[in-house]
């Protein structure tokens, strides 16, 4: 694959991932979320692929083929077990309004494009944009586990962001190392299990949900 | 050999860690197999060193490249000559521990000895790595790996009093451990590598204040591992928790690992290409040792908990050390005889690192021993244990002796050299500064002797006169293992402390690795194994003979008995003590406390006892029904520093708790804003 194309792929994957984070935001049901996540990673190891074509990196296809199965097929799985498990009402009811949030994404993408303009130092030729959509991606993921009430929601947060610092490294060094790469996988899926167990946990003890513990506050 | 030797060694440890997975449901083979690993890689560890040390001292390093984790740092192992005393050190209690480990565990933790295996073996392996790094990624890696495995140790037997001291010690070397990463952080800056050796070339460039900034940034963080006061109240806390076995380690060897980094620092990554050091460096250290040989005895004298008082005496020895070490810091690269007392000092310090960690490891062991035997610490609990445990009781009695610096044994050897070199730098220095160093001097003689003392406390009130409590009754001797473990390490102690001359070979190749210069064995004479002269330029100097010393002491030894037995034999009567009439008692004996009180008034500003006396009386005031007296001596340091320093944290905790509102969201809104504040300050370039 010539370098040219894998950039433009990459411009366009990156546009993609773009528009998936912006559909987690908006959503209004947990299975959209959800499913929309597992679509992004598909993006993202799309993007590992590519860039291990360009460059004959073997590790890049590694951690796109770990992705898919880890991001892709393991955690939806198992966000939905909990919601199944749970049986709670799928609605996400936001702490901020879904304008409001949109609104500060849209601020947070501009700002992330403005401060890429001074970081040409750092970005590789190969992945064009890729860095400020990292970037985007990064914030909007952690702005989604702020401004949404279910800790379910917070979850898809997290990985949003996981992926988001996944495309940055992506952007700036073609991808971490092999064994970082697989350390943080694990570290992904061991939060994932930990925090189900804990919802459904703190679910059937108190039958709450993780944003009423502040009541717990001494 | 050499390279394999150090994968057998490395190799054995990790075989023993990965034995610990077969559980307590084979708790019998985990704890024999994994101690038999132990043993194999202490083995392998001690062969790889002798070959190292006695191969010549100029002899190139040996180097291995470790796999290539990280893509900002290479691991590398280098063995040179100082590494490979302290493996030597290291190897040596090790292999005694290994051959009382599965015994002691047996009658201590029962079935489920795989965290002590476990904890153990990774404990050893890190000591060693951290000894072999060759660069400072593996260094901290492997001193993390230290701290975390005994630190396992400490809190393996799951009492609350272990939880807190093991909490303390999770502090205090988290703390020490952050300044060192500053240290290496900034070395690794300059040099543009982890590597010790483009560190060593970078330091070169440095300025004399950045130098020494790091130089006691490093002092501050290895000083909180070594136990140097005031940053020694974790140890005496934290050694007595562990299993003896380890105990032994942590004080004998761990303690060791820390004076390492104070010598690969100061002597050899930070010291300036040419010329002699900052003479900062040598007062401070020489000072500090000096404190922490005084003050870690005068609190052992005041403890009563037989493993407590001798993790005190770590800090004692660990003060003599950085005397010896202080003194080569201040003497080294001054040219002529400055040079050669830098080198004595060294040789010294090296000495007494070997020493202690024999006699340490040994005392420890026979603690433990007495431990297992009747499951109390307590020595005013204890008494009369040497008629039911006399191969412990003379063991302890030999670790005694080579602790209080005594002759014929290894620890008098080692004070010795290092008497010598203070008195003849102070001769050598003159005017002030001589005054200082004389001043040292009289503290390590005043140390010797209140080492003494306290050791005919420890041994008089544990093993003499009547035992205290039925358990002390009812001891028995520890199985013959354990017995094997104590005897090859009261054999090391005896063997340096009449034949020191053999010792001095090994000192060689470290001192010269460090100094450059003369090796020690040209300095200090030890004629075969007989006498021991040491001198700033060969020829003149102070001789002693150890052999003579051995020799004198068992004539008059001889002459003693002969005395006291010879006149009793014609006309022997056996009567027991007259005791105003009452049948003696093992109250009659004099209690550890009692034995220390003179002390206690001598030395009352340091310790400010505290005493209540709560008296009750009969029917008339001259009678008495019931007496409780107790005394309390304070540690000056956590009352005055560390206390204050908790409550303030506490303080700000309790404050944050109030102002925090405990909801998860806004937690990650701050996370949030923080990262977009960064990126508008850092990220605009």
């Amino acid at each position: 694959m010539s370098l040219e194309l894998a950039t433009h792929l990459i411009d366009i994957i990156g546009a993609f991932l773009l528009i998936t984070m912006i559909i987690i935001l908006e959503a209004g049901d947990l299975y959209r979320a959800i499913y929309t996540m597992a679509v992004q990673s598909i993006f993202i190891a799309l993007a590992g692929a590519v860039l291990g074509a360009a460059t004959h990196n073997t590790d890049l296809w590694v951690i796109a083929g770990l992705t898919l199965v880890v991001k892709v097929l393991v955690l939806p799985w198992l966000l939905l077990r909990v919601i199944h498990r749970m049986r709670i009402h799928h609605k996400i009811d936001p702490l901020i309004p879904v304008t409001t949030t949109l609104a500060i994404a849209a601020a947070i993408v501009m700002l992330a494009f403005y401060l890429s303009s001074s970081l040409v130092l750092l970005k590789q030729v190969i992945t064009g944009n890729a860095l400020p959509i990292g970037i985007a991606l990064m914030l909007i993921g952690i702005l989604v586990m702020m401004s949404r009430r279910t800790a379910l929601m917070q979850m898809v947060g997290l990985f949003a962001a996981e992926n988001g610092i996944f495309f940055t490294a992506m952007a700036i060094s073609q991808g971490m190392p092999l064994i970082i790469e697989i350390g943080v996988t694990l570290d992904v899926i061991l939060a994932a299990l930990v925090m189900g167990v804990i919802i459904l946990r703190v679910k059937s003890s108190i039958g709450s949900d993780i944003a009423d513990l502040d009541e717990l506050k001494g | 050999m050499s390279i394999g030797g150090l994968w057998i060694m490395l190799g054995a440890y990790g075989a023993g860690a990965a034995v610990s997975i077969l559980g307590s449901r084979w708790g019998n083979a985990t704890r024999v197999l994994g101690h038999v690993a132990l043993l194999i890689g202490a083995l392998a560890g001690l062969a790889l060193a002798i070959q190292r040390l006695t191969g010549g001292a100029l002899q190139t390093a040996i180097h291995v490249e470790l796999p290539h984790l990280f893509p900002f740092a290479n691991l590398v192992l280098t063995l040179d000559g100082l590494s490979a005393f302290f493996l030597l050190v290291v190897s040596i209690v090790t292999i005694a521990a290994a051959i009382y480990g599965p015994a002691y565990l047996k009658a201590h933790s029962g079935s489920s000895p795989a965290v002590e295996v476990l904890g153990i073996n990774i404990f050893v392996a890190s000591m060693a790595l951290v000894l072999c790094a060759g660069d400072a990624m593996t260094f901290l890696l492997a001193w993390e790996g230290m701290t975390l495995a005994s630190y396992v140790l400490v809190v393996s037997e799951g009492k609350k009093s272990n939880t807190r001291a093991g909490l303390i010690y999770m502090i205090m070397a988290h703390a020490g451990t952050a300044l060192l990463m500053v240290v290496f952080l900034t070395l690794a800056v300059h040099a543009g590598s982890f590597d010790f050796a483009a560190m060593r070339t970078a330091a070169a460039a440095l300025s004399g204040t950045e130098r020494s900034v790091l130089f006691f940034l490093a002092l501050v963080g290895l000083g909180a591992k070594a136990g140097i006061v005031p940053l020694h109240i974790w140890l005496p806390q934290a050694h007595p928790a562990a299993p003896s076995h380890a105990s032994a380690l942590m004080s004998g060897v761990m303690l060791k690992v820390a004076i390492y980094g104070i010598l690969r620092l100061g002597l050899d990554l930070l010291a300036p290409a040419t010329g002699p050091l900052p003479p900062s460096w040598g007062w401070i250290v020489l000072v500090l040792g000096a404190i922490s040989a005084i003050i870690g005895v005068l609190y052992a004298l005041q403890q009563h908990d037989l493993k407590r008082l001798l993790a005190f005496h770590s800090v004692e020895n660990v003060g003599i050390i950085l005397m010896g070490v202080g003194m080569a810091m201040l003497l080294t690269h001054r040219g002529g005889a400055a040079d050669a007392l830098a080198a004595l000092g060294l040789a010294a310090a090296l000495l007494h690192t070997l020493n202690h960690a024999a006699f340490k490891g040994l005392l420890f062991l026979c603690a433990g021993v007495v431990q297992t035997a009747t499951h109390i610490l307590n020595m005013e609990e204890l008494g009369g244990l040497a008629r039911r445990m006399p191969w412990t009781a003379w063991l302890f009695l030999i670790g005694a002796v080579a602790i209080s610096a005594l002759p014929p044994l290894n620890g008098f050897v080692s004070e010795w050299m290092t008497f010598q070199t203070l008195i003849l730098a102070s001769a050598y220095l003159r005017s002030g500064s001589g005054l200082v160093v004389i001043a040292v001097a009289a503290a390590l003689a005043l140390t010797g002797g209140l080492a003494a003392a306290c050791f005919v406390k420890a041994f008089g009130v544990t093993f003499l006169g009547r035992p205290r409590s039925t358990h002390a009754a009812e001891a028995v001797e520890g199985a013959p293992s354990m017995l094997a473990g104590m005897v090859l390490l009261a054999t090391v102690c005896v063997m340096i402390g009449i034949m020191p001359g053999y010792a001095m070979v090994l000192l060689d190749s470290p001192v010269m690795r460090l100094l450059g210069g003369v090796g020690p064995s040209q300095l200090i004479t030890a004629r075969g194994p007989l006498v021991l002269l040491a001198s700033a330029n060969p020829g003149t100097g102070t001789a002693v003979s150890m052999t003579a010393a051995a020799v004198l002491f068992g004539a008059v030894a001889l002459v003693a008995w002969g005395i006291v037995v010879w006149p009793r034999a014609l006309a022997r009567r056996r009567e027991p003590t007259w005791t105003c009439g009452m049948a003696p008692q093992s109250r009659f004996d004099y209690t550890a406390t009692a034995f220390a009180k003179p002390l206690r008034f001598i030395f009352a500003l340091l310790y400010q006892p505290k005493r209540t006396v709560r008296k009750k009386t009969g029917s008339t005031p001259y009678v008495l029904s019931q007496l409780h007296w107790q005394s309390d001596v304070v540690d000056l340091a956590l009352v005055h520093f560390y206390n204050h320093v908790q409550a303030g944290v506490t303080r700000v905790a309790n404050a944050i708790r109030q102002r925090s509102t405990g909801r998860i969201h806004d937690y990650i809104g701050f996370v949030l804003i923080t990262l977009l504040v960064t990126l508008l300050v850092f990220g605009r370039g």
